[in-house]
């Protein structure tokens, strides 16, 4: 039953998989670049849960033809269009941030800035 | 649909490449698996079908995310790499793995990967954009059709946050902070 359940529902487990690695990337890493990488990874795995949603087994993408079809959903694809756009956005600022925060303290470690912080 | 074997090869890489990501000490070697890991998912989004999620996140995931990572490492230092990898730290696993096993008990839920009758794949709004798609705005990409015509705000909004993003980039950076 639960092999059963792996082979039809395999990108939702890999989607647990990629969120649990984005988040223990996120709190574990003491590095804030490598925080970012780790919510990137986080989002990426939002985003497949979406296209696979979308799926539709033997179904060509969403460009009409006559004649052809079916199609998988377009809707989502959209949707994870403009999420890939404002992830890069988000990215953006959050390593302007982390530089700007080099620039004033001249490190990156989290543990260290804690310190620092305190002082 | 049945895991193929080209589908399975890619969701190990894309895995794998998130692991190193997650768990490489050095952060330009982190960088790299990252980047590594956007272009396996591309290849992901090309076998689901989305072409167009495919080709951006290409140029965009593993491109210019790519170029924004190293602009980043090459205006500050990386740490020290006295080993190849971090110490993994059990109790975050534990944390992170209650957090997995919440949102994997929800899985058996869901319609199977590919089911023709799910809510998404076979649903009203999915019918009514392919059907209509053409028709009303002459498009035959269905995705560009709802991203320009039916959802057009949703765009300009789009094109509002990444504006926002530059000026805050920009402001937070001042002149003197990037050599």
């Amino acid at each position: 039953m639960t092999l059963e359940l792996l082979t039809t529902h395999y990108n939702y487990y890999a989607v647990v998989v990629l969120l649990g690695i984005g988040l223990y990337t996120i709190i574990e890493s003491p590095n804030l670049v490598k925080k970012v990488i780790g919510m990137n990874v986080f989002q990426t795995g939002i985003f497949l849960f979406f296209i696979t949603l979308a799926f539709r087994a033997d179904a060509a993408p969403p460009v009409i033809s006559d004649g052809a079809g079916p199609y998988v959903s377009p809707l989502p694809h959209v949707l994870i269009l403009t999420a890939i756009v404002v992830g890069v956005s988000l990215t953006a600022v959050a390593l302007a941030l982390v530089v700007r925060v080099y620039a004033e303290y001249g490190t990156l470690d989290e543990e260290t800035l804690e310190g620092l912080y305190h002082d | 649909m049945t895991l193929t074997l080209l589908e399975g090869a890619v969701l190990v890489f894309v895995v794998g490449c998130a692991l190193g990501a997650a768990l490489l000490k050095d952060t330009l070697a982190a960088v790299m698996a990252f980047a590594a890991y956007s272009l396996g998912v591309s290849v992901l989004w090309l076998i689901l079908q989305a072409p167009d999620v495919g080709l951006t996140e290409a140029a965009v995931g593993a491109g210019i995310m790519t170029v924004l990572f190293l602009l980043a490492l090459s205006n500050t230092s990386s740490p020290d790499v006295d080993r190849l990898l971090e110490p993994v730290r059990w109790r975050t696993v534990a944390l992170v793995g209650g957090f997995a096993l919440l949102i994997g008990v929800t899985v058996p839920a869901l319609p199977a990967i590919g089911d023709p009758g799910s809510a998404v794949a076979g649903g009203e709004v999915t019918q009514y954009y392919l059907e209509n798609a053409y028709a009303e705005t002459e498009v035959r990409n269905a995705v560009t059709a709802v991203l320009a015509a039916y959802r057009g705000f949703d765009t300009l909004g789009e094109g509002v946050v990444v504006f926002a993003a530059v000026v805050v980039a920009l402001s937070v950076l001042r002149r003197e902070v990037v050599a």
